[in-house]
């Protein structure tokens, strides 16, 4: 597959990393010749040095029999003339990375593919959707739907106070709540489990469940009081925390520190009345505490600056604050970060790419998630007929280790997957794999 | 300095137009015979003579409008159509002295409708009209009427608009100001137009209908009557002033997405419309189930008299329906109160605006959460925009003025020889423009008796409170004449 990438930056290097690992052709155009030169020495990939809304470094880029085209320059705007360009130019698929939420209103999608944009990415939003879904509640880490909203991954530590400790997996299958461990992290490993691996204090579990039984999972894990998520600071007056602010549910009260007071106006004019802007440094102490900092559920530091943000998230949890979210761009950071006891780690490079990388999938992967925590994948197929799963149940089918199947939605309806299911065609299954394993997997569906 | 030809050139338009109106009254004297014709021609004789020797003085003006000259331009135009705008009533003989007749004129042009006349049924029918359209020309300014009617200001339009304009920020309806001022204008002249025919509908004879409709929309408050709205007995009419009235106190822009453009979202989006339906509602209420439980009125009845007074009160109009002094002591403090308010910014009515309230009521909400967390970067919010703190500052300064002007103005009235309650009434009924005066003994009905330099001194409220202030205190001020 060609893929032509506008734009250095950070998610357009991440992107371009991952993708030549996977043997596309990728050519990466941008002006500044010294972010190209880091890449093209290591990587495996073409560079274009030159402007992406050149139309002759557009053709010299080859886009006439371009696949996939994703423009992801920290411009808006030229992001989407060099989509219009390359569409026009010859390129199949067009990706432009925004900063608009206008642009992602349904209507508007039929007028900006014919303009010749066909995808829209906006890692602002699809980071403050993650970041909520990881604070939504107070005693989980990781939290999002599937298969319709039927089913639900949620991510949490295990705690020693948790019945489910110490128990094969296997034996656990028979109590009432049905749910399925899907991923387990535990230091800087991630298991796939299988049935004889089991839970220890300290791992980050993964389980898939039907919505309903999401409160007695809770009480497997022995979380039960955990205070309801009310108060939210955020240190950092980002794009992501305006969005963050726009996103909450109601009941969550939310505190934006901003040590600039011009971007304070700023983030007046957008978020609305519900959200507190104060002006004042969030690694400031006694600023903190005197903010109250002991009654906020969550802390999110939004900086700028990862080590800030991590020093700062320690710095809150000494304080009280219940659980913190730190936005951590530097990669290597990310591991350290876990270790240090930080609930949950944004990244945005990693979540924009991931849903590019989605895009670039076929289109009967429909949603791949890239679990921060754990190396792992999550991609949600459609069933084809007299693909190589439905021939036998799943037990017998020899799944390789580091696959396992968290759900499937069968006539609109989520249901957990067992040894004995036997997954028919048409069914929507969602499969957890180890990074870079989505290929093994698809291949089962096909 | 402000640029003296250019000024002479257009008060001479502006004195031309008054001539043209009043020669239009004079129409009315004929067609009813009455001995209010030649008054009206010679007053329009007079100042078109005076027009024609202003513009023949600014004849090589040059084009150029600074923004000195714009708020010099407004305030004279203002001084000097009222003057001319009292000769009929002085040729006329049915005002004898040049105090009266300008302090009449002077109600009239800014709808203010206080009226110094023991007895106005005895007025020819063309003096009343006059008196009715003299509101309705002030209604929404006479700058602004004229940049509607004739593009004689060219590019300085807007300077004169900026320094005639109410309220804290105007939204333009159209990029060119004079089709902005139409558009205005058009929503204006429907209003006063289905006024005029819902009710003739109802029963009034087509000339009271003409005169209510004008001092209604302009929430003027002059009527044909002596007993105003109430000399009808008609729930009907009374019905149908109410709502126009109210119509009258929406900014008119919003009126003008509403019922040209269909878009009601803005006009309920609005923060300052919202806060004036709920005073409406609220004090309506709350008069009403008094008067209910009062006095012995039936509940339809009280009813509809709260909610008269009220709206009239509010939008700054000051028709009356009933005699308020006779209610509850509690019930009629409430319309001094919303004197204060008056309705929403950009529409015809007086006082300090929702708007500004909705702000100040923000602003001091802020202030409370500010103790709690000093840090803390609070906006205001108006209609879903962040205000700038330069408005907030403008708000605040203007609000302080007000009070100032008011208490400096009733402290002059006492040592004028006036009861001080009647004194706080009048002041609040001239600088707001209301019109109906709340005295001890009721509305004070005999404005005539007061003293000359009083009535001066109410002409001079009016003014400024119609003008909004800053306008007029700005001519006064040394730092607008110094070279600079």
């Amino acid at each position: 597959m060609k893929v032509i990438i506008a734009g250095a930056g950070a998610v357009g290097t991440h992107l371009a990393k991952m993708l030549s690992g996977e043997r596309h052709s990728i050519t990466l155009i941008d002006e500044s010749e010294e972010r190209l030169m880091k890449l093209s020495s290591n990587f495996d990939l073409l560079t274009v040095k030159d402007s992406p809304t050149s139309i002759f470094a557009l053709k010299n880029a080859g886009v006439e029999d371009a696949d996939l085209f994703v423009a992801v320059m920290p411009e808006e705007s030229r992001n989407i003339t060099a989509c219009m360009f390359a569409n026009n130019l010859g390129a199949k698929k067009t990706v432009a990375r925004i900063d608009n939420p206008e642009y992602l209103i349904p209507k508007n999608a039929d007028f900006l593919k014919t303009l010749g944009i066909h995808s829209l990415i906006y890692p602002e939003m699809l980071a403050a959707r993650e970041l909520l879904d990881a604070i939504r509640t107070t005693w989980l880490r990781q939290w999002w739907e599937f298969c319709g909203g039927t089913l639900v991954l949620i991510g949490t530590k295990m705690r020693e106070n948790s019945q489910i400790l110490n128990v094969p997996l296997s034996e656990l299958g028979d109590s009432d709540i049905p749910f399925h461990v899907v991923a387990i992290r535990r230091g800087n490993e991630t298991i796939i489990p299988g049935g004889r691996d089991m839970l220890r204090e300290n791992d980050m579990a993964y389980f898939t469940t039907p919505k309903e039984h999401v409160p007695g999972i809770r009480t497997l894990v022995g979380k039960d009081h955990y205070p309801e998520m009310r108060n939210v600071f955020i240190m950092g007056g980002s794009r992501i925390a305006v969005r963050v602010s726009q996103y909450a549910p109601e009941s969550m009260r939310i505190k934006i520190i901003e040590k600039d007071l011009e971007r304070c106006q700023w983030l007046t004019e957008k978020c609305d009345d519900d959200t507190l802007i104060i002006n004042g440094d969030g690694s400031d102490m006694d600023f903190l505490r005197e903010e109250d900092i002991k009654n906020a559920q969550a802390f999110v530091a939004l900086t700028g600056n990862s080590e800030t943000n991590i020093l700062a998230c320690l710095a809150a949890k000494q304080l009280g604050a219940g659980k913190t979210v730190a936005e951590v761009e530097n990669m290597d950071y990310i591991s350290m970060a876990d270790s240090m006891d930080i609930s949950t780690i944004i990244n945005k490079k990693k979540i924009a790419a991931s849903c590019i990388y989605q895009m670039m999938l076929d289109a009967d992967v429909e949603n791949v998630k890239c679990l921060t925590f754990a190396n792992a994948d999550v991609a949600e197929f459609v069933v084809k007929e007299g693909a190589y799963i439905t021939k036998h149940p799943i037990k017998s089918m020899g799944l390789p280790k580091g696959i396992t199947i968290g759900g499937m939605l069968r006539n609109d309806k989520g249901m957990l997957v067992t040894g004995a299911t036997q997954i028919q065609a048409g069914d929507h299954v969602v499969v957890f794999c180890l990074e870079n394993m989505i290929g093994k997997a698809e291949r089962f569906f096909r | 300095m402000i640029n003296v030809r250019m000024i002479c050139r257009i008060m001479g338009f502006l004195l031309y137009i008054e001539a043209g109106i009043l020669t239009v009254c004079s129409c009315f004297g004929y067609a009813f015979h009455e001995t209010d014709m030649l008054p009206f021609l010679w007053s329009a004789l007079a100042t078109a003579v005076v027009g024609g020797i202003l513009s023949f003085v600014g004849r090589n003006a040059e084009r150029r409008l600074g923004r000195r000259d714009g708020y010099f331009i407004v305030v004279v135009a203002w001084i000097l159509f009222s003057i001319f705008g009292m000769l009929p009533f002085l040729i006329s003989g049915y005002i004898s002295n040049v105090t009266d007749a300008f302090f009449e004129t002077m109600s009239g042009f800014t709808t203010t409708g206080a009226t110094i006349l023991k007895d106005v049924e005895i007025l020819p029918h063309g003096l009343m009209f006059w008196r009715c359209l003299t509101q309705w020309i002030g209604g929404l300014g006479i700058v602004f009427f004229t940049i509607a009617v004739l593009p004689v200001f060219g590019v300085g339009g807007m300077k004169l608009f900026a320094a005639e304009a109410t309220g804290t920020s105007y939204q333009k309806i159209s990029p060119r100001i004079e089709v902005t001022a139409r558009w205005i204008w058009s929503i204006y002249l429907l209003l006063t137009l289905v006024e005029i025919g819902l009710l003739c509908l109802a029963g009034m004879n087509w000339f009271d209908s003409v005169c209510h409709a004008l001092a209604t929309t302009a929430t003027g408050g002059f009527s044909n009557c002596n007993a105003s709205v109430a000399a009808f007995h008609s729930p009907l009419i009374e019905y149908i002033i109410m709502a126009f009235m109210f119509l009258s106190g929406v900014n008119f822009t919003l009126l003008y997405f509403s019922l040209f453009r269909f878009d009601f979202r803005k006009l309920w989006r609005n923060t300052e419309v919202r806060y004036y339906i709920f005073i409406v509602l609220f004090l309506g209420t709350f008069i009403g189930l008094g008067l209910f439980f009062t006095s012995p009125f039936t509940f339809e009845e009280s009813f509809r008299q709260a909610f008269f007074q009220v709206i009239s009160v509010l939008t700054t109009t000051g028709f009356e329906t009933a005699e308020f002094h006779r209610w509850t002591q509690l019930l009629w403090a409430c319309l001094p109160l919303i004197m204060f308010f008056g309705a929403c910014s950009g529409s015809t009515s007086g006082g300090i605006k929702c708007i500004r309230l909705a702000i100040m009521v923000k602003a001091t909400r802020n202030q409370f959460r500010r103790i709690l967390h000093p840090n803390a970067v609070l906006p205001i919010r108006i209609s879903g925009q962040v205000i700038s703190q330069d408005i907030r500052s403008a708000v605040l300064g203007f609000t302080f003025v007000y009070i100032f002007i008011v208490a400096c103005a009733w402290f002059l009235l006492i040592a004028f020889g006036i009861h001080y309650r009647d004194s706080f009434g009048l002041v609040m009924c001239c600088i707001s423009n209301v019109g109906a005066a709340l005295g001890v003994d009721g509305p004070i009905s005999d404005l005539g008796s007061i003293s000359v330099a009083a009535k001066w001194l109410c002409s001079f409220l009016m003014l400024i409170g119609r003008l909004e202030l800053f306008s007029v205190l700005l001519l006064l001020s040394p730092t607008f004449w110094t070279k600079r």
